[in-house]
């Protein structure tokens, strides 16, 4: 496998430019961390997961649906350019994955896969997190793993297409015979292991109907519907659907909804089965934790961690299941 | 905005979100908040719906919206969309006029399984504007009877004039077909009823002779109507096996993505509307 240096990861991103459409993960002039072309800003792999949900590549806040001039509707349709993100972290992936699952079952959805189709994942790992904290490897589900030996990276690609691209790598071998990435895996799967505890813990709790209404009340109380949980959800996938005038021609777009918010589920009627804060937080919680598990077979909170950082009243979803176990195990 | 003419998908393509435009060749008064709406595909193309499923109605510029299908696949060539205004999209719709088109992605949605109904006696009990979708079933079962058992009616209304397709409960109950039992909340001051009794729709449950091991009820209403209904029919006898629900929520997308129709772990659009009472009596907020 080759180990690269930043630099020379940089130049391999940028030499792919004409081809994919990169969304790489750039520092912008205030010091956000975002996920952009390398001309918004410094190049910026390291420094741990991205703060905004890395699944907005192929699920963005605003999607157009079709458009309609003079009578005719024109589907929307795949970018020019393939998509090719960088810099998904072992639970972003584990995000990609749901929502991979959760577009393609019964429906196809068409706007997600015109985007999701023909794109490039990269994700990266090891020794570049936060304060130079170790990140999970992910050991596949994207095209390429960026994996951090605290100086350079190790590029492991898992799919034929992730191979012929790092062909074209400017970097040299590591030449360990795989004893380096051998010590990296182990102190992957030495991380700690508490959230994933805690976590599975609080949805074994919900599933057996340990957790009060008066519980989700407390919680509710807390909630000022901010939606930045839902915001910043890699696998939040809800949606509602707008039409838009725009220089003569009408727009159907689709924009993210949340479920924290009073109308989500408010019917023409009046009925509106959401209408209090309780029933609001519980689902937020729940959905994730049990009826998902129901559903798809697994949780679908991926502890990523977004929601507890973003929540300004400390009601996120790792922070909920703490409380979960500490009262109701 | 409301106009439509050609698409991809009357080209062969196929896209989840994108409108079929179909024309509305008659549109008629069934109360003055509700119209009916018959509905033509393109190039005479049946809609290829079962009893209970629903279409998303799109109007450019005004969205799109679920609708229930009120007419059987039994009636070739056409299909109906009882419709109250109640909001943006219904409102605009209420303003067409015979000949404009409407937007229809469908049919979506779980439906009365008229196979797994096959050979029982039915108790079709409809609240409000539930009668829209119960409509269908009604339909088909007046045109093919000789698939079920004994067919009771039950259909409630705040009033008289509140009654949707009343020109339909006056052909049902003349018809040998059904046995047919009406109810109005209440007869406002100055006018009657004598077509049925005045109360809430669960007095007419009481009176009802039912073979009880081979009964089956289907029930569409207001969320209120559900338990108190549902109530009436478990001290009849019947278990939750034995009652179909048809339940309404709010829904963007029709093909279970936009979240908004969720049931705990269910989607209306998707898993429903039309549930076996067993598989959602369980789930908070469901009933």
């Amino acid at each position: 496998m080759k180990r690269a240096k930043t630099e020379e990861l940089k130049t391999f991103f940028e030499s792919l430019s004409d081809k994919y459409d990169l969304r790489v993960p750039v520092k912008l002039h205030d010091g956000t961390r975002v996920l952009g072309s390398l001309s918004e800003g410094e190049f910026a792999i390291e420094g741990g997961k991205i703060p905004q949900k890395p699944t907005s590549v192929f699920f963005p806040q605003f999607d157009e649906m079709f458009v309609v001039t003079d009578g005719d509707v024109a589907m929307a349709k795949p970018p020019a350019k393939p998509i090719m993100v960088v810099g998904m972290t072992a639970e972003d992936l584990d995000c990609l994955e749901f929502i991979d699952k959760f577009f393609a079952e019964n429906f196809r959805d068409n706007i997600y896969y015109n985007k999701r189709d023909g794109s490039v994942v990269v994700g990266v790992s090891g020794r570049c997190g936060k304060d130079g904290e170790f990140m999970k490897i992910a050991g596949g589900k994207c095209d390429i793993e960026l994996i951090s030996d605290g100086e350079c990276f190790i590029v492991h690609p898992y799919t034929d297409k992730g191979e012929g691209l790092v062909e074209k790598l400017q970097a040299d071998e590591c030449g360990c015979g795989g004893v380096h990435m051998e010590a990296l895996r182990k102190e992957s799967d030495a991380l700690p292991k508490e959230d994933e505890e805690t976590v599975d813990k609080a949805s074994e709790l919900i599933r057996q109907g340990k957790v009060t209404d008066e519980f989700w009340d407390e919680i509710a109380t807390r909630c000022i519907a901010c939606t930045s949980c839902n915001l910043a959800c890699p696998t939040c996938t809800c949606f509602e659907v707008y039409d838009r005038e725009r220089d003569g021609k009408m727009v159907r777009q689709r924009i993210w909804d949340s479920c924290q918010l009073d109308g989500f589920m408010r019917e023409a009627s009046g009925h509106n089965p959401s209408g209090k804060q309780l029933q609001r937080t519980r689902r937020r919680i729940h959905h994730k934790l049990a009826a998902d598990v129901e559903r798809w077979g697994h949780r679908t909170c991926m502890l990523c961690g977004r929601c507890d950082e973003v929540c300004p009243t400390e009601i996120g979803i790792k922070s909920v299941c703490r409380e979960i176990v500490k009262r109701f195990s | 905005m409301n106009v439509m003419t050609k698409t991809k998908a009357e080209e062969g393509a196929s896209h989840i979100y994108e409108p079929i435009p179909c024309e509305i060749v008659s549109k008629r008064d069934l109360t003055p908040l509700e119209k009916l709406f018959r509905i033509e595909m393109p190039d005479g193309r049946e809609l290829g719906q079962r009893p209970g499923q629903f279409v998303q109605v799109s109007i450019l510029g005004y969205g799109e919206a679920p609708i229930s299908i009120s007419s059987s696949p039994t009636k070739r060539g056409y299909f109906e969309l009882g419709v109250r205004n109640a909001g943006t999209l219904t409102g605009e719709l209420h303003k067409l006029n015979v000949g404009d088109k409407i937007g229809i992605r469908g049919p979506f949605g779980t439906y009365f399984d008229v196979e797994k109904l096959a050979g029982k006696d039915l108790v079709l009990i409809a609240g409000g504007c539930g009668l829209a979708p119960m409509r269908s079933l009604i339909q088909y079962c007046q045109d093919r009877p000789s698939e079920f058992g004994k067919l009771t009616i039950l259909y409630g209304a705040k009033t008289p004039e509140d009654r949707l397709y009343k020109e339909d409960l006056i052909e049902w109950n003349e018809s040998s077909v059904f046995a047919c039992s009406y109810a109005v909340d209440g007869v406002p001051a100055g006018g009657c009823f004598n077509e049925g009794q005045v109360g809430l729709i669960t007095v007419l449950i009481p009176p009802l002779e039912l073979d009880v091991k081979n009964t089956v009820a289907v029930i569409v209403g207001p969320p209120i109507m559900y338990r108190f209904v549902i109530a009436e029919l478990k001290k009849k006898g019947l278990a939750e096996d034995q009652i179909v629900v048809s339940l309404e929520r709010y829904m963007k997308c029709g093909v279970g993505k936009c979240g908004h129709c969720a049931i705990e772990h269910l989607y209306c659009c998707l898993d429903g509307p039309v549930f076996w009472l067993n598989q959602v009596s369980s789930l908070k907020g469901a009933i």
